[in-house]
């Protein structure tokens, strides 16, 4: 799906209502199925695996005290395939786009560029993370919960400077607020069939059964 | 004899490719080239942190490796000066009086400076003898003393593979080979001096001695310094 618009609504839509209960994860998990890349986004996405395994150690834990750890597991996991895909399709400046199509030029600006700032930090830091890994491989540290602490502080402290450093660029540059922007979409072929998929799969996931069908 | 051999490697990114070829031996290795031409990549390359697209990498009777990241943050394990020096299996009464940095053991690495901080970070990767070192723009964030520092004891090497990934061009140490990047591809200029006529990326002051026909006998600033003399 090429438009960001229509992206991002179809995975708001579709992660609200995986999260909601679990016809719509099921529903959600099949629109992901049959309208997305689907395995390949978690051969390629490095932080897919990482993400559920986190999600995973919460869901035990609320399943042992009492709560719908599977049921929460589940629901989770579907949200962060669909964020995922999301992910997957976007391009520089799609959140800037989508901003200042949604908010205008002033708070849709501001939105578009913090998102955009966010998602190249994301990507910063994966890069960050397997220097810092290597760094320590090299100098003998192994693996383990003792050397996660030293990359959480190393991950932190560059992730402060560079935010400093692009605070100072911005107020260099004379950045107050907001900016002028042409938005600019492009779409690809199946976008409207999958959001309109992805608003059905909403609608049916929401909606009782019974408002559609005469049950016995 | 350690020996590092890149056998018709490829790194292939989106829109941007790098093939290298050769065989690096014993002694101490310049690499210049533009920025963005992969320097950093071939650096990881080299020592096995990233793989190849095609081709191989061969390290022969290589034991221990280091590679010196621009940013020394990166191999940051310790929470104070001390702890960081110790982590390298280093004494830190050695080490901090050599950088300037003895009134400073008990402070965290990440309270020090830029400079302070890559003066650390170089002590503590020099003070081993690594059979195979390859550092990433090791004099950036120095001063003019502490680059001539660092020059003085790169130069000072015996034995093992220095390998230097750097812009810098004033203060260098005395090389025994130069390789740049050109186009995409890793090109062997040859041994100073004879070398020092292919070498694309020279320093400017480098070139006009060349111009003048007083080809330096190497790239050290002592060495510069006895070309520029010559009459």
């Amino acid at each position: 799906m090429q438009d960001v618009r229509l992206r991002t609504g179809a995975a708001t839509l579709l992660s609200l209502v995986a999260f909601y209960n679990i016809q719509g994860a099921v529903a959600a998990s099949i629109w992901w199925l049959i309208f997305t890349p689907n395995f390949h986004l978690i051969q390629k996405n490095r932080l897919i695996l990482p993400s559920v395994a986190m999600i995973g150690v919460f869901s035990v834990l609320l399943e042992v005290t009492g709560g719908e750890g599977i049921s929460y597991f589940f629901r989770m996991m579907v949200v962060i395939l669909i964020s995922a895909w999301l992910l997957s399709g976007q391009k520089k400046g799609d959140f800037l786009h989508l901003g200042c199509w949604l908010f205008g030029s002033r708070t849709g600006f501001e939105l578009g560029m913090l998102a955009e700032m966010a998602l190249q930090n994301l990507t910063t830091l994966v890069s960050d993370f397997d220097r810092i890994r290597a760094a320590e491989r090299m100098k003998g540290v192994r693996s383990g919960i003792r050397s996660i602490v030293p990359i959480g502080r190393v991950l932190v402290h560059s992730t402060i400077l560079r935010a400093e450093d692009t605070a100072e660029l911005l107020a260099i540059r004379g950045y107050v607020r907001g900016g002028t922007f042409v938005c600019a979409f492009t779409h690809g072929r199946g976008d409207y069939i999958a959001a309109f998929f992805a608003l059905c799969v909403s609608v049916i996931a929401i909606i009782p059964v019974s408002a559609f069908f005469i049950l016995s | 004899m350690t020996r590092l051999v890149l056998d018709e490697v490829v790194a292939i990114r989106e829109g941007w490719r790098l093939a290298a070829q050769g065989t690096f031996d014993e002694g101490v290795h310049l690499i210049s080239g533009d920025v963005g031409s992969g320097k950093s990549t071939l650096a990881l390359l080299m020592a096995g942190l990233l793989p190849a697209t095609s081709g191989s990498v061969k390290w022969e009777q290589c034991s221990s490796q280091m590679v010196s990241f621009q940013f020394p943050e990166c191999h940051i394990t310790g929470t104070t000066v001390r702890e960081e020096c110790e982590s390298w299996g280093l004494d830190p009464s050695t080490i901090l009086p050599s950088t300037g940095l003895s009134g400073k053991g008990d402070a965290d690495p990440f309270c020090l400076s830029r400079g302070e901080l890559k003066r650390l970070h170089l002590a503590c990767v020099l003070a081993r003898p690594y059979d195979l070192l390859i550092l990433d723009e090791p004099f950036s964030s120095l001063d003019a003393r502490e680059k001539l520092r660092t020059c003085n004891i790169l130069s000072g090497r015996s034995r093992g593979i220095t390998i230097l990934f750097t812009h810098e061009q004033a203060i260098l140490p005395h090389v025994g080979h130069i390789w740049e990047i050109r186009k995409g591809r890793l090109e062997y200029c040859g041994s100073p001096p004879e070398g020092l006529r292919n070498w694309q990326h020279a320093p400017p002051l480098i070139r006009k001695l060349i111009a003048e026909g007083k080809t330096p006998q190497n790239i050290s600033p002592d060495a510069l310094k006895e070309a520029a003399c010559r009459t």
